[in-house]
């Protein structure tokens, strides 16, 4: 290929080398193969080619951080459970010029305008059906029609939410290979790809005066407000749940927008209105952006084992069709099938010519087009004409007779005369290919790019940017890409761009939408709780594990507190079973080894180290969207899987020391992320109760343990030792009484000293303050359980005193005091939960009658 | 014919509902053989919010929104309907079943949505193709369509057998294929699957049937049902009903509740519910027929 490049900088030429020499076929958007550098490109080339080739694979590494960091990769946001997709952003971006953006943005628009008069129709009139311009076969063999919403969708106002998905052909012309009508299609990653990149490489983004993304948001925020119809609106953003592979997108953008991120089990109707249940009862909520398939939303009157919305939202909508956007219903104009009718449609419903056709395929309900589609079966793609949206680049790659063998053949051929009105067959198209950056210089890749279109206050608008994602041209015709290499897309203005205004930090007008974040679900409640208590139970076993190889592995004997930590090991591991053979007779420090191994990998019972990250990771996962990036990123090293983990199991006991010291220092880092970072709200209280609590129990079952019976004076000075290394409180211990450990001063600090934030009275207190600040507490007549319960426990420790209690030989009164804690703790926990967290109302559940006659 | 019909639903909860809504498809709609004269439905405990309309097929629909907590939920509907006899034809003279696409798309019919929607096969009457293959047995090249469909419902009633414990609400088709058992929505599905897939319109219906006592016995109370069949589509009738449980075509001794695309679409109550746990139900319909001078 020949080039020239007058005005690009020195070292450019050599990344362009290689991409010239690279392999790729289609259209170039790099390159004119006649003019060279197309000029769109050269300002963006010069700026990163100027660049030595050392800073631009620190760029690169920058940003694999950065992906890796806000969770947008596989290792922090996707379901520890399931296979993820990788994550990966170039540090080229695409580049769109004003002049073809203007085109751009108007053709989708047409297109969103299209999709809005045609839904409008087929939930109305159905005058399309009815004329021929619109299948009717299309529509009825497509479960996305959902009949119910006829008569509801026409009066929800305009569609809210379109995005397309792009792709150059080799002439040079965009065409669409999927639209998505149905959800938001994962603009949260988009938004996700922009802020990382613009970290690493903003100063470029704005030489090259590319458009910023904020406004459009802002706009969008706005827009929703406003169809809400009320100034301080309880917005919600509606998600299936962690589980759900878009959910990183939707727990981002509920974030910047300052919504509710709820779940269908967060919600209820009543009469004609939606409810959130929450903490203080249930809230109206005024607006719900739906992320969830329209089909599952309502079991009531839609697919009865969809419960990823609130039964009896249609009966609601009926009365209040804005509620819910987009329209529950929306999806079925993003059938691929309608594609060849698309260009009468918009002349019929429009007005206007098509400006942006879909690729070439066929709807395989119309019988023309399957014979024609029979008969030259091998150049072309079978695949679904309804799939859902889901995450970006996971469209289905379709069924390629070509690589079929001959019977595999005949079924398909079966499968279509059957099934054709629920199939499409599609051309491969030649993708673009466009420069992608790695150390050995550019490279050619092919491309689709994902639009995104919002109603806002002055009609449609066009997100200035997209998602740009590598594709295989030889297996996709859809945006697929298992590999999930994105790119962003930079839309290069002509204007200067104002500053930078960004919705993180929201201006006084939309502030007010921020707050109805402090609302906290009962179900957030919930997960934030056990949140406290799985950190609070990973550190104490890290600490007991750590305190025990300590002991074992410096230079000390038996009397040092060996029998100490094998007593501590035991009392971790007694609900579990019993070795397979005999401990007792090996050493004593072998034992505490093995006992070791066990708490840490085996499956010794509920508290094992790896069952306690397990739960800490779970549900942490399900907390996700309360906590901060960074608190996230702490917690990592817990996911099942880490090399964290896994390497706990082979660790030599020296290894497993520093190993216990890194997962601690996380644990710390994570409650200090949290301590100084959450906001006080009730899901703090929700979290450092839970925490309290275990560390309340921890403490009681440790003092029982190590001290009743009564041992010798030496035992229990190692004993001592041991408990203060265990609740932290060595150094305040010797700082106040430079002494050797003795029990009455001890069990001062630890249990009566609501100064000292390791103390039994000190839990105790802090969870009395956390329910007295939260809501529902009944004032006046009767205490709720857990208050009743909290004040029994106070009491007690607050009574007790010391220097008899630690005088006693027989121990009588320590061992009731701490069986009394250790009793009412978990009934406090129990009540806990009843009080807040709605066991009663269970997941809701259907029941249908069956017709059993006899015959 | 005239008939009474009484149906009562008694629903039974292990623990408090804290609440339930239900959408109830149980006041008979008007067909072409067929008037309703009269229908009440009792609701307790009565509900928050009830509402009554009509659902995308136009078939009467109650929704009840029940916000009290309740450990018992009664519905009792009671109805009286009148049918006539469907007009005499013979089934060999309606249009071959593969001459229906030109029916179908010419003027005035293809606009018809009505007719169209019941061409196409939904979730649970999606045809595997080994339904498709027992389809054609009945369907020949050239063969009237209801004298197709008839010879359909019949072999469906020769090699299917009727067993309540076979299936339940939520067997696929394809499993009700293979094990040759079922119950009449299962028969009604299975019809609707080989008919839909070769684009034949036909639809759900849910209903009454009369039943009688054996000879010499008295007919006892409770011991009717709902029950459900199909209804194919002629250019030259209409729709015409078939009972693919009892292998006839039906005369007047069916009553239609609604009709739609299947069980799913025209279900006599379905209910979500928060809260309850357990649940038992129990379900009395009785079927009479009225004199035109007193009841008999």
């Amino acid at each position: 290929m020949n080039y020239t490049a007058p005005s690009l900088a020195e070292g450019g030429n050599d990344l362009l080398e290689s991409y010239c020499t690279s392999p790729g076929c289609g259209y170039d958007e790099l390159l004119d193969p006649v003019e060279g550098v197309r000029p769109r490109w050269l300002g963006v080339l010069n700026s990163f080619t100027e660049l030595s080739t050392a800073e631009l694979e620190q760029r690169a590494a920058r940003i694999d951080r950065r992906v890796r960091e806000t969770g947008i990769a596989y290792d922090i946001f996707a379901d520890p459970l399931t296979p993820s997709q990788r994550w990966q952003l170039d540090l080229m971006p695409i580049v769109i010029a004003s002049g073809e953006w203007r085109w751009l943005e108007k053709a989708l628009i047409q297109r969103a305008r299209l999709c809005d008069a045609l839904l409008t129709d087929l939930y109305g009139a159905q005058d399309t059906m009815r004329s021929g311009l619109v299948p009717p076969e299309l529509v009825f063999s497509d479960s996305a029609f959902l009949r119910p919403c006829k008569d509801i969708l026409p009066k929800a106002g305009p569609l809210r939410f379109y995005a397309a998905d792009l792709a150059r052909t080799a002439d040079g012309h965009w065409r669409v290979i999927d639209s998505h009508t149905e959800t938001l299609a994962g603009i949260g990653f988009a938004l996700a790809n922009r802020v990382v990149h613009t970290h690493v490489a903003g100063d470029l983004f704005k030489r090259n005066n590319a458009v910023r993304l904020s406004t459009y948001f802002q706009n969008l925020q706005i827009a929703l407000t406003a169809h809400s119809g009320r100034d301080n609106a309880r917005i919600a953003l509606l998600t299936p749940g962690p589980h759900h592979e878009d959910y990183f997108s939707h727990t981002y953008l509920a974030r910047y927008l300052g919504f509710l991120l709820v779940e269908g089990s967060d919600l209820r109707t009543r009469g004609n209105r939606v409810y959130l249940k929450t903490l203080e009862g249930l809230k109206e909520i005024d607006l719900i952006v739906r992320c969830v398939d329209g089909r599952l939303i309502d079991p009531l009157e839609l697919d009865p084992t969809g419960f990823e919305g609130p039964a009896g939202l249609l009966r609601v909508c009926r009365g209040t069709p804005r509620l819910v956007v987009n329209a529950v219903g929306s999806a079925i104009v993003q059938n691929r099938g309608l594609g060849p009718y698309l260009p009468r449609l918009a002349r019929e419903l429009l007005g206007e010519e098509l400006e942006l056709p879909d690729a070439p395929r066929w709807w395989l309900g119309d019988a023309a087009a399957r014979r024609h589609v029979l008969e030259n079966l091998d150049g072309l793609i079978v695949r679904k004409a309804q799939e859902g949206t889901g995450r970006p680049g996971q469209a289905a790659l379709g069924k390629d007779a070509h690589t079929m063998s001959a019977a595999e053949r005949e079924l398909l051929r079966r499968e279509i005369e059957l099934y054709g009105a629920r199939f499409v067959a599609e051309e491969k198209i030649g993708f673009s290919v466009a420069p992608a950056f790695d150390p050995m210089g550019f490279s050619r890749r092919p491309f689709a790019v994902r639009f995104f279109v919002a109603r806002t206050a002055d009609g449609f608008e066009v997100m200035p940017g997209g998602l740009a994602m590598s594709v295989d041209p030889e297996r996709a015709v859809a945006l697929s890409a298992p590999d999930g290499h994105t790119r962003d897309v930079w839309v290069l203005s002509d204007e200067e761009q104002s500053p930078h205004v960004s919705l993180w930090r929201p201006k006084l007008e939309s502030a007010r939408v921020e707050r109805s974040q402090r609302v906290i679900q009962s179900r957030v409640a919930d997960d934030l709780f056990w949140l406290g208590r799985y950190s609070e139970r990973a550190d104490w076993t890290m600490r007991v594990l750590r305190g025990a190889l300590r002991r074992v592995e410096e230079d000390s004997g038996p009397a040092d507190g060996w029998r100490a930590a094998r007593t501590c090991l035991e009392m971790l591991l007694r609900n579990a079973e019993a070795p397979a053979r005999s401990v007792r007779e090996t050493p004593l420090d072998m034992q505490i080894e093995r006992l070791c191994a066990r708490l840490i990998t085996g499956n010794a019972g509920p508290r094992t180290l790896e069952k306690t990250c397990e739960g800490l990771y779970r549900v942490a996962h399900l907390a996700r969207d309360r906590l901060s990036f960074e608190g996230w990123q702490t917690l990592s090293k817990f996911r099942p899987g880490d090399t964290w983990l896994t390497s706990l199991g082979p660790a030599q006991p020296v290894e497993l020391l520093d190993l216990l010291e890194g997962g601690l220092a996380s644990l710390a880092a994570f409650n200090g992320l949290m301590h100084e970072n959450m906001t006080r709200n009730f899901g703090w209280s929700f979290l450092d109760m839970g925490r309290r609590l275990e560390r309340a129990y921890n403490l009681c079952e440790a003092i029982q343990t190590l001290f009743i019976p009564a041992s010798d004076a030496e035992e229990e000075t190692s004993r001592l030792l041991l408990l203060l290394e265990l609740a932290d409180s060595f150094i305040t211990y010797r700082s106040r009484y430079r002494l050797d450990p003795s029990l009455p001063l001890v069990l001062d600090l630890l249990l009566l000293d609501e100064s000292n934030p390791r103390a039994l009275a000190y839990q105790l207190a802090a969870i009395s303050t956390h329910l007295e600040t939260l809501p529902d507490a009944r004032q006046g007549v009767s205490l709720a359980s857990d208050r009743r319960l909290i004040l029994t426990l106070m009491t007690s420790i607050r009574l007790a005193d010391v220097v008899a209690i630690a005088d006693e030989p027989s121990r009588t009164t320590l061992g009731r005091l701490m069986r009394e804690q250790l009793q009412l703790l978990p009934e406090l926990s129990n009540a806990v939960a009843q009080h807040y967290f709605n066991l009663t109302e269970d997941a809701p559940h259907r029941v249908q009658t069956r017709s059993d006659p006899r015959p | 014919m005239i008939f009474d019909v009484s149906h009562k639903t008694h629903y039974r909860y292990s623990s408090a509902v804290v609440q339930s809504q239900h959408l109830v498809h149980m006041k008979p709609r008007t067909v072409t053989r067929q008037t309703m004269r009269h229908h009440g439905l009792i609701v307790e405990p009565a509900p928050a919010m009830r509402y009554e309309g009509f659902d995308a097929f136009g078939n009467p629909v109650a929704i009840l929104d029940v916000e009290v907590p309740h450990r018992e939920f009664v519905l009792h509907a009671r109805s009286t309907i009148e049918t006539a006899l469907p007009q005499q034809i013979a089934f060999e003279s309606t249009t071959p079943w593969d001459a229906l696409d030109v029916e179908l798309e010419a003027e005035p019919r293809r606009r018809d949505l009505d007719i169209i929607q019941y061409r196409c096969m939904s979730p649970v009457t999606t045809a595997s193709l080994e339904i498709l293959d027992y389809a054609r047995h009945s369907f020949a090249a050239g063969r009237p369509v209801l004298e197709a469909a008839m010879d359909l419902s019949q072999r469906i009633y020769e090699d299917f057998r009727f067993d309540a414990t076979a299936t339940d609400v939520s067997t696929p088709i394809a499993h009700v294929f293979k094990v040759r058992r079922g119950v009449c929505q299962d028969f009604a599905h299975l019809a609707l699957a080989a008919l839909r897939a070769l684009r034949v319109p036909a639809r759900y219906v849910s209903g009454y049937i009369l039943t009688r006592p054996a000879p010499g016995q008295p007919k006892l109370q409770g011991t009717d049902a709902s029950h459900a069949w199909i209804s194919v589509w002629s250019p030259e009738t209409g729709w015409r009903d078939f009972d693919p449980t009892n292998g006839i075509a039906v005369a007047d001794e069916h009553i239609t509740i609604a009709h739609g695309r299947d069980y799913n679409d025209v279900c006599p109550i379905s209910g979500v519910l928060l809260g309850g746990g357990e649940h038992t139900v129990s379900v009395g319909v009785d079927v009479s027929t009225v004199s035109p001078l007193g009841r008999g």
